[in-house]
């Protein structure tokens, strides 16, 4: 599995971005997207946060409090896209994206797409065994924030450091691969 | 051709400004732009007609469909359009077209049989298809409003109803019988059209027959190449009038291509009467003998004869009885004796038709060309391209009628339709709904679905494949007898539809699928639960219940799981239909429903159940889809803004990747229109995608476009040099094109070698002039 993590300031500007692969189950920590997945991951946050703001500003499911871990909010394709939102209506978003083996047809089109088809195939419903709605995923996934949220906030507390800036910060680099090595 | 080298390289595009529209530079645009209009008319109008009926319906009668009367939708690549269209736009200006389309598709099937010496007659006026051939293009509008009952007793008046005629075996996957009738009787659409032009494809059973989502990719692909290759200036000079901000709502040109011949030749079977024939149209001539035997023997072939069809096509089929009079060379006394015998015989379903005998050429008075058919099957019209394009620019096969044949013609769709098919149609639905469907649906009939289900050893404990002795499906076989009460349901419930009255198919649909589903008749539970989307999806009041729109989820979902996965007879082509009309339809429905509709679209994709020219078209619709959701108030709350914008660059992706450049600027403009990154800040800067990453890629691809573009211009250095130096040892030889893509070059006219000196000779003359036109081709 896969991972980009990105920090959204409130003018949708990415302040942050970190890529990394999963460290649970003999997982090296390195991810593996492809060079076009690599291109594609900013649009695809980047759209999914109509999603967020749809479910930041709309009727709450949970009376009274508003959470700020958001759980698992969109797909595309075969990502999914977990939210939290801090206090200040800055987002991080995660894209999880399992491992290739678990993606048949992931390629698409040509005559292999067409031929698949005939066989009757439905290729889109082997999904491999990720859930990203499994209450272990959610809770490692909220654990991973829960810890980036701590840094951010220390990070933040910087009096140099100004709205929509983008952190470039090498200790919150580390805690976030810290938190991502220990929970992802 | 330095001259060409230097313009690209002085002035290179820019490709980072977004403002910039991507087209190469220009150098003239002068007079020698003509000879290039002229190469090969026939074929143009053939693409044009096609691709841009987009947003247009018919006109219902006069007026006959030219090159002059089109939309100039496709060949505008309009980046200026895109450019002033907002997002917010597409809402306001949802149009109904989709919800056209599909009332026009579903019509009623209606069979055409002709006596040789009709054939004949025909044939003499330039008709190899026959009479079929002539009728074709005038059924699918049917002149004057046609008003139609419903089962209430409202009488509703509907300017766009059609009828669909065809062969009687058309859409019948059996290829030995089709291919004996076609050269037998009708003579031709196999025989002559295949000849010398090998499809592509594997060679289909018939023509006629749709569904084959691989034709249809390919006949879409053939208008983009051919998009790909028109000179955008030329078109905007020849129809600048129609550039106008009207087109900009309706989906692409392209996309309503797909799915018009997705529904168009509706392949027979079982699981749904929308192909089987309606009615049957036998036709005889003046020079038939005996005018009564003739019919009858005719009739005859479909019942006991060689065009048969299956068992499980009804045969309460209306007849329709014609008698082709030349007005010429018959005696009129003695075809209106005929007539009068003929009416004696079969009461009033009779028609006397008056064609002149002569063949009409282009140059008569009066010529009409014959109108193009809008709703051939996929096959048939690759057919057609290939033959227009091996024709010469002389000789267009396009046969000619003289007026008065057009009025009469028509005169006769119209009595057919209004004052037989139609009532005929309506009093089937009648009686089927007194004598069938309210004993379904009293308490007798519910007492007996019920205790069909419960029987110890029926119904859905059993797993042996014997059938029940109470159910009527044949499970070995796959279908139902035509007597059996859910097959006359079935009909009563398509004949509802295709008479547009939804609500009572929509309740009969619905009694269907839960029958079906208890006999384990899975393609007949599919089909009946797409239908039920469907025709909930047709109606035009708004759905407010929750309920409601949760069980159109449940019916799509129903209707795609079964006609992918159940049992052996996958058939992909039913549940992309099933797809993309409920896509479309949930789309029309506005903003709380095109979410549903985009998730439908990317099932398509994930189903891979289309190739990739699908694929890009149907990611381009779910950005359609999701820019038809804006969102309340001045925040946009619950807009999908960048969701569309997402898919609009992976379409853009994917046409790159297929090298339309015309349809990815397109796609890309629009992406960034959505991002709001066209517009300039104050100081003059061009505004930045809000990542990095972002902007990256979309220059990235701006500038494959830009390449692929220059590619297909036939930019091409070595080539050139090469034909440079053939030419400088005076061998001006048709060079044959070995390349796959040697039909685009003969489209652009670009296959002569370039010189630079001025004519010397009258000979050179003209290679220079085609030399001219070629520069301006790559420049355009």
């Amino acid at each position: 599995m896969s991972y980009y993590f990105c920090i959204i300031g409130t003018k949708d500007n990415p302040l942050f971005e970190h890529e990394f692969g999963t460290s649970r189950s003999g997982g090296d920590g390195v991810s593996r997207f492809s060079q076009s997945d690599r291109s594609l991951n900013p649009f695809i946050i980047h759209s999914s946060l109509d999603i967020v703001e749809e479910v930041q500003w709309g009727p709450s499911s949970t009376s009274g409090s508003a959470p700020m871990y958001l759980k698992h909010i969109d797909k595309y394709a075969h990502n999914y896209i977990s939210c939290w939102i801090t206090g200040g209506n800055v987002k991080f978003l995660l894209l999880t994206r399992p491992s290739d083996a678990a993606l048949p047809g992931a390629v698409g089109g040509g005559a292999g797409g067409v031929r698949g088809s005939l066989a009757g195939g439905r290729g889109g419903m082997l999904q491999g065994t990720y859930n990203p709605t499994s209450p272990a995923t959610e809770e490692a996934v909220k654990n991973f924030f829960f810890d980036v949220y701590d840094a951010w906030v220390k990070t933040i507390m910087n009096p140099f450091y100004g709205l929509d800036d983008r952190v470039t910060s090498p200790v919150f680099r580390q805690r976030v691969a810290t938190a991502a090595k220990k929970y992802l | 051709m330095t001259p060409l080298q230097d313009a690209t390289t002085s002035k290179p595009p820019k490709y980072p400004d977004p403002e910039a529209p991507i087209t190469l530079p220009k150098q003239r645009a002068s007079l020698s732009d003509l000879p290039y209009r002229k190469s090969n008319p026939s074929l143009s109008t053939l693409f044009a007609s096609t691709a841009s009926l987009s947003g247009s319906r018919p006109g219902s009668g006069t007026a006959t469909p030219t090159a002059s009367a089109i939309p100039g939708s496709v060949f505008s690549p309009g980046s200026r359009q895109n450019g002033t269209q907002s997002p917010v736009g597409f809402v306001q200006g949802i149009s109904d077209e989709s919800r056209s389309l599909i009332q026009r598709a579903f019509v009623p099937h209606v069979a055409v049989l002709a006596s040789e010496s009709a054939e004949e007659i025909l044939r003499a006026k330039g008709f190899e298809g026959g009479f079929l051939q002539l009728l074709r293009p005038f059924g699918e509008a049917v002149p004057g409003k046609v008003t139609i009952r419903d089962s209430v007793g409202v009488n509703r008046s509907w300017e766009d109803f059609g009828v669909r005629f065809v062969f009687p075996t058309d859409g019948l996957e059996v290829p030995s019988v089709t291919e004996r009738n076609a050269e037998g009787s009708t003579g031709t659409a196999n025989g002559q059209r295949d000849s010398g032009k090998p499809l592509s494809s594997t060679t289909r059973p018939s023509l006629r027959t749709g569904g084959d989502v691989q034709q249809i990719e390919e006949v879409v692909d053939r208008h983009l190449q051919y998009s790909e290759f028109q000179s955008p200036e030329m078109m905007d000079y020849l129809n600048h009038k129609n550039t106008n901000p009207q087109a900009e709502n309706s989906s692409s040109p392209f996309y309503t291509l797909y799915l018009r011949r997705l529904l168009s030749g509706l392949p027979l079977s079982p699981h749904e009467t929308f192909s089987h024939p309606t009615a049957y149209v036998v036709a005889i001539s003046s020079r038939d003998k005996d005018a009564v035997d003739k019919l009858n023997q005719l009739y005859a072939r479909t019942e006991i004869g060689d065009l048969r069809l299956p068992q499980w096509v009804g045969q309460q089929v209306m007849r329709y009885y014609v008698l082709i009079h030349e007005e010429e060379h018959a005696d009129t006394a003695r075809s209106h004796q005929l007539f009068e015998t003929m009416k004696r015989f079969y009461g009033l379903n009779c028609h006397l038709l008056r064609l002149k005998s002569n063949r009409c050429i282009p140059s008569d008075d009066d010529s009409v060309p014959l109108p193009t058919c809008e709703w051939i099957s996929a096959g048939e019209e690759l057919a057609e391209i290939q033959k227009h394009e091996t024709a010469d620019d002389i000789t267009d096969p396009t046969p000619y009628l003289f007026d008065s044949d057009v009025t009469a013609i028509r005169s006769f769709i119209r009595e057919l339709v209004a004052q037989s098919l139609v009532p005929h149609m309506e009093r089937m639905v009648h009686q089927w709904n007194e004598q069938v469907l309210a004993r379904r649906r009293g308490l007798s009939g519910r007492f007996m679905s019920l205790s069909k289900r419960w029987t110890p050893f029926g119904g859905r404990n059993s797993s042996s494949p014997i059938p029940m002795s109470n159910s009527n499906y044949d499970s070995l076989q796959g279908f139902y007898g035509p007597d059996a009460p859910e097959a006359t349901m079935r009909k009563l419930a398509d004949y509802c539809f295709m008479l547009r009255d939804y609500k009572l198919a929509f309740s009969t649909y619905e009694i269907l699928r839960t029958d079906f589903n208890n006999d384990k008749a899975w393609r007949h539970y599919a089909g009946a639960s797409e239908m039920a989307a469907i025709s909930t999806l047709m109606s035009t009041q708004p759905i407010y219940s929750k309920t409601q729109i949760e069980n159109i989820d449940v019916w799509l979902e129903a209707a795609s799981y079964s006609y992918t996965d159940r049992g052996r007879s996958a058939t992909p082509f039913y549940a992309l239909r099933t797809l993309a009309l409920g896509v479309e339809l949930l789309r029309l429905r506005g903003s709380s429903a095109a979410d549903d509709a985009a998730r439908w679209v990317s099932r398509i994709l994930e189903l891979n159940l289309v190739g990739p020219v699908g694929r890009a078209l149907f990611t381009e619709r779910a950005g359609a889809c999701y820019a038809v959701r804006t969102g309340t108030g001045s925040m946009r709350l619950g807009s999908r803004r960048r969701k569309a914008a997402l898919w609009s660059v992976m379409a853009a992706e994917q046409w790159v990747r297929l090298e339309k450049s015309l349809q990815a600027e397109k796609c890309l403009d629009n992406a960034l229109q959505l991002y709001k990154i066209t517009s300039e800040t104050d100081d003059g800067e061009s505004i930045k995608a809000p990542f990095e990453k972002m902007q990256s890629f979309i220059d990235e691809l701006r500038q494959r476009i830009l390449t692929s573009r220059l590619a297909n211009r036939g930019f091409n250095e070595q080539e050139e040099q090469v034909e440079q130096q053939r030419l400088a040892v005076e061998e001006v030889s048709e060079t044959l094109d070995k390349s796959p893509k040697a039909h685009r070059k003969s489209l652009l006219g670009a296959a002569a070698p370039p010189i630079d000196v001025g004519p010397l000779s009258p000979s050179l003359a003209r290679t220079r002039e085609r030399e001219e036109e070629k520069k301006d081709d790559q420049f355009e």
